[in-house]
Protein backbone atom coordinates (compact mmCIF):
# COMPACT_ATOMS: atom_id res chain seq x y z
CA UNK A 1 0.00 0.00 0.00
CA UNK A 2 1.53 3.53 -0.81
CA UNK A 3 1.11 6.87 1.21
CA UNK A 4 -0.18 8.61 -1.16
CA UNK A 5 -2.56 6.61 -4.15
CA UNK A 6 -1.31 7.79 -7.71
CA UNK A 7 1.30 10.10 -6.80
CA UNK A 8 2.84 10.49 -10.14
CA UNK A 9 -0.71 11.49 -11.28
CA UNK A 10 -1.55 13.94 -8.66
CA UNK A 11 2.17 15.30 -9.06
CA UNK A 12 1.44 15.89 -12.82
CA UNK A 13 -1.65 17.54 -12.05
CA UNK A 14 -0.23 19.57 -9.20
CA UNK A 15 2.36 20.91 -11.59
CA UNK A 16 0.36 20.85 -14.61
CA UNK A 17 -2.13 23.20 -13.24
CA UNK A 18 -1.61 24.57 -9.58
CA UNK A 19 1.67 24.96 -9.90
CA UNK A 20 2.05 26.42 -13.37
CA UNK A 21 -0.48 28.75 -12.79
CA UNK A 22 1.13 29.91 -9.60
CA UNK A 23 4.97 29.68 -11.83
CA UNK A 24 2.86 32.21 -14.63
CA UNK A 25 0.66 34.67 -12.32
CA UNK A 26 2.49 34.52 -9.04
CA UNK A 27 -1.07 34.23 -7.19
CA UNK A 28 -2.53 30.78 -6.08
CA UNK A 29 -5.63 29.47 -7.55
CA UNK A 30 -6.86 26.45 -5.38
CA UNK A 31 -9.98 25.82 -7.80
CA UNK A 32 -6.99 24.21 -9.51
CA UNK A 33 -5.30 22.43 -6.59
CA UNK A 34 -5.68 18.29 -6.42
CA UNK A 35 -6.76 17.79 -2.82
CA UNK A 36 -4.96 14.44 -2.14
CA UNK A 37 -7.01 11.36 -1.85
CA UNK A 38 -6.83 7.90 -1.24
CA UNK A 39 -9.19 5.30 -1.34
CA UNK A 40 -7.91 2.54 1.43
CA UNK A 41 -6.48 2.91 4.56
CA UNK A 42 -3.72 1.06 5.98
CA UNK A 43 -3.93 -1.87 8.56
CA UNK A 44 -2.14 -1.95 11.53
CA UNK A 45 -2.95 -3.94 15.29
CA UNK A 46 -4.42 -2.24 18.19
CA UNK A 47 -2.19 -1.63 21.04
CA UNK A 48 -1.56 -1.52 24.76
CA UNK A 49 -0.75 2.18 25.17
CA UNK A 50 -0.17 1.65 28.72
CA UNK A 51 2.79 -0.77 27.90
CA UNK A 52 3.58 1.85 24.93
CA UNK A 53 6.02 4.42 24.01
CA UNK A 54 3.87 7.16 22.21
CA UNK A 55 5.20 10.35 20.41
CA UNK A 56 3.40 13.49 19.69
CA UNK A 57 3.50 15.07 15.96
CA UNK A 58 2.18 18.61 15.71
CA UNK A 59 1.27 20.54 12.32
CA UNK A 60 1.24 23.85 14.20
CA UNK A 61 4.27 25.09 13.30
CA UNK A 62 5.60 25.23 17.40
CA UNK A 63 9.10 25.98 17.41
CA UNK A 64 11.35 26.99 20.31
CA UNK A 65 11.86 30.61 20.91
CA UNK A 66 15.00 32.27 20.56
CA UNK A 67 16.60 28.93 20.19
CA UNK A 68 15.48 27.37 16.99
CA UNK A 69 14.69 29.06 13.39
CA UNK A 70 10.91 29.53 12.77
CA UNK A 71 9.58 27.90 10.04
CA UNK A 72 8.94 29.66 6.35
CA UNK A 73 5.11 30.58 7.16
CA UNK A 74 4.80 33.03 4.55
CA UNK A 75 6.37 31.07 2.00
CA UNK A 76 3.24 30.87 -0.57
CA UNK A 77 4.47 27.22 -1.34
CA UNK A 78 5.15 25.45 2.05
CA UNK A 79 7.54 25.03 4.57
CA UNK A 80 8.25 21.42 4.06
CA UNK A 81 10.94 20.43 7.39
CA UNK A 82 10.81 19.88 10.75
CA UNK A 83 11.70 20.85 13.95
CA UNK A 84 12.66 18.45 17.03
CA UNK A 85 11.07 19.60 20.63
CA UNK A 86 12.07 18.12 23.75
CA UNK A 87 8.33 16.91 25.40
CA UNK A 88 9.79 18.51 28.45
CA UNK A 89 10.03 21.95 27.15
CA UNK A 90 8.08 24.38 29.70
CA UNK A 91 4.96 25.93 27.34
CA UNK A 92 5.88 29.72 27.48
CA UNK A 93 9.52 28.56 25.46
CA UNK A 94 7.20 27.69 22.52
CA UNK A 95 6.50 29.72 19.56
CA UNK A 96 4.15 28.96 16.75
CA UNK A 97 5.02 30.13 13.01
CA UNK A 98 2.24 29.32 10.63
CA UNK A 99 0.31 31.61 8.88
CA UNK A 100 -2.91 29.36 8.68
CA UNK A 101 -4.45 29.59 11.52
CA UNK A 102 -5.92 31.92 13.98
CA UNK A 103 -2.98 32.12 16.64
CA UNK A 104 -5.64 33.28 19.48
CA UNK A 105 -5.92 30.14 21.03
CA UNK A 106 -2.67 28.48 21.07
CA UNK A 107 -1.37 31.82 21.97
CA UNK A 108 -3.50 31.62 25.89
CA UNK A 109 -2.77 27.91 25.85
CA UNK A 110 -0.43 26.11 23.80
CA UNK A 111 -1.97 22.66 24.68
CA UNK A 112 -4.97 23.52 22.77
CA UNK A 113 -2.49 22.11 19.65
CA UNK A 114 0.68 20.83 21.94
CA UNK A 115 -0.29 18.95 24.90
CA UNK A 116 2.74 18.78 26.32
CA UNK A 117 1.58 18.71 29.98
CA UNK A 118 -1.35 16.58 29.35
CA UNK A 119 0.57 13.71 27.92
CA UNK A 120 3.16 13.86 30.42
CA UNK A 121 0.19 13.44 33.24
CA UNK A 122 -1.55 10.52 31.22
CA UNK A 123 1.74 8.98 32.11
CA UNK A 124 1.93 9.91 34.87
CA UNK A 125 -1.54 8.04 35.27
CA UNK A 126 -0.56 5.19 33.33
CA UNK A 127 -2.50 5.36 30.80
CA UNK A 128 0.31 6.17 28.38
CA UNK A 129 3.44 3.92 29.36
CA UNK A 130 5.81 6.40 28.19
CA UNK A 131 6.12 9.89 26.08
CA UNK A 132 8.67 9.81 23.72
CA UNK A 133 11.54 12.21 24.44
CA UNK A 134 10.89 14.08 21.20
CA UNK A 135 8.18 15.80 19.84
CA UNK A 136 8.03 16.40 15.77
CA UNK A 137 7.00 19.94 15.03
CA UNK A 138 6.52 21.09 11.40
CA UNK A 139 3.96 23.62 9.81
CA UNK A 140 0.97 22.28 8.33
CA UNK A 141 0.86 24.17 5.27
CA UNK A 142 2.25 22.20 2.12
CA UNK A 143 0.71 22.18 -0.44
CA UNK A 144 2.97 19.86 -2.75
CA UNK A 145 2.00 16.64 -1.60
CA UNK A 146 5.11 15.23 -3.76
CA UNK A 147 7.31 16.85 -1.13
CA UNK A 148 5.44 15.79 2.24
CA UNK A 149 5.93 12.19 0.78
CA UNK A 150 9.42 12.70 -0.25
CA UNK A 151 10.87 15.57 2.25
CA UNK A 152 8.65 15.86 5.54
CA UNK A 153 8.11 12.16 5.47
CA UNK A 154 11.35 10.46 5.60
CA UNK A 155 12.71 12.26 9.03
CA UNK A 156 9.48 12.14 10.85
CA UNK A 157 9.57 7.82 9.79
CA UNK A 158 13.90 8.42 11.20
CA UNK A 159 12.83 10.23 14.35
CA UNK A 160 10.16 7.50 15.13
CA UNK A 161 12.93 4.73 14.80
CA UNK A 162 15.25 6.80 16.77
CA UNK A 163 12.37 7.18 19.75
CA UNK A 164 11.51 3.83 19.40
CA UNK A 165 7.75 4.65 19.55
CA UNK A 166 5.36 2.16 19.02
CA UNK A 167 2.27 4.48 19.18
CA UNK A 168 2.23 8.63 17.58
CA UNK A 169 -0.77 11.18 18.30
CA UNK A 170 -0.83 13.39 15.15
CA UNK A 171 -2.57 16.58 16.19
CA UNK A 172 -3.47 19.04 13.10
CA UNK A 173 -4.37 22.57 13.34
CA UNK B 1 -1.65 14.47 8.94
CA UNK B 2 -3.22 11.46 7.31
CA UNK B 3 -0.25 11.00 5.08
CA UNK B 4 2.35 10.86 8.02
CA UNK B 5 -0.26 8.61 9.64
CA UNK B 6 -0.49 5.97 6.90
CA UNK B 7 3.31 6.22 6.44
CA UNK B 8 3.86 5.41 10.26
CA UNK B 9 1.14 2.73 10.29
CA UNK B 10 2.81 0.96 6.91
CA UNK B 11 6.01 1.09 9.29
CA UNK B 12 4.56 -0.48 12.04
CA UNK B 13 3.83 2.14 14.44
CA UNK B 14 -0.27 2.36 15.99
CA UNK B 15 -1.38 6.26 15.18
CA UNK B 16 -4.34 7.83 15.89
CA UNK B 17 -5.15 12.12 14.61
CA UNK B 18 -7.16 14.12 16.55
CA UNK B 19 -8.58 16.78 14.03
CA UNK B 20 -11.57 18.95 13.48
CA UNK B 21 -11.23 18.85 9.55
CA UNK B 22 -13.21 16.15 8.41
CA UNK B 23 -12.82 17.39 5.19
CA UNK B 24 -9.09 17.40 4.44
CA UNK B 25 -8.35 14.60 6.49
CA UNK B 26 -10.56 11.66 6.01
CA UNK B 27 -10.14 11.61 2.07
CA UNK B 28 -6.03 10.98 2.73
CA UNK B 29 -7.67 7.63 4.13
CA UNK B 30 -6.08 7.91 7.76
CA UNK B 31 -6.16 4.35 9.69
CA UNK B 32 -7.37 5.76 13.42
CA UNK B 33 -9.06 9.21 13.40
CA UNK B 34 -11.13 11.25 15.78
CA UNK B 35 -12.88 14.43 14.22
CA UNK B 36 -14.88 17.08 16.44
CA UNK B 37 -16.59 20.06 15.14
CA UNK B 38 -14.22 22.92 17.15
CA UNK B 39 -12.87 25.60 15.06
CA UNK B 40 -9.11 25.95 13.33
CA UNK B 41 -6.48 26.43 15.77
CA UNK B 42 -8.07 24.84 18.51
CA UNK B 43 -7.90 21.60 17.84
CA UNK B 44 -8.29 19.84 21.66
CA UNK B 45 -10.64 22.57 22.90
CA UNK B 46 -10.72 25.91 24.15
CA UNK B 47 -7.80 27.55 25.89
CA UNK B 48 -7.77 26.96 29.49
CA UNK B 49 -10.37 24.17 29.53
CA UNK B 50 -8.34 21.80 30.74
CA UNK B 51 -11.10 19.05 31.25
CA UNK B 52 -12.14 19.51 27.76
CA UNK B 53 -8.36 18.80 26.23
CA UNK B 54 -8.31 15.96 28.42
CA UNK B 55 -11.37 14.32 27.32
CA UNK B 56 -10.79 14.94 23.77
CA UNK B 57 -7.21 12.98 24.13
CA UNK B 58 -7.98 10.41 26.22
CA UNK B 59 -11.30 9.70 23.74
CA UNK B 60 -8.43 10.12 21.01
CA UNK B 61 -5.90 7.59 23.04
CA UNK B 62 -8.33 4.81 23.25
CA UNK B 63 -8.51 4.44 19.61
CA UNK B 64 -5.10 3.06 19.73
CA UNK B 65 -6.08 -0.38 21.13
CA UNK B 66 -8.06 -1.35 18.34
CA UNK B 67 -6.90 -2.86 15.13
CA UNK B 68 -7.18 -0.25 12.27
CA UNK B 69 -8.68 0.45 9.85
CA UNK B 70 -11.36 2.26 11.81
CA UNK B 71 -13.98 4.12 10.79
CA UNK B 72 -13.87 7.89 11.92
CA UNK B 73 -15.41 8.20 15.26
CA UNK B 74 -16.99 11.79 15.76
CA UNK B 75 -16.39 13.24 19.21
CA UNK B 76 -19.89 15.21 20.54
CA UNK B 77 -17.62 18.64 21.66
CA UNK B 78 -18.14 22.14 21.35
CA UNK B 79 -15.89 25.20 21.83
Amino acid sequence: MDILENKTQWQKQYHDNFLEHYHQTGSLDWRQYPHPRNTRAPAGPGIDLSRSRLMLISSAGGYLDGAQEPFDAAHPLGDYTIRLIPSSTPLEMLAFAHDHYDHGAVDQDPQVLMPLRHLEALAGEGLIGEVASQTVSFMGYQPDVGRVVDELIPPILETAAAERIEAALLIPT
Amino acid sequence: MGLIARALELAGTATVIAANNPGRTRITAPPRVTFTPLPRGATLGAPGDAAQQRRILKATLELLAREAPLKPVYLDERG
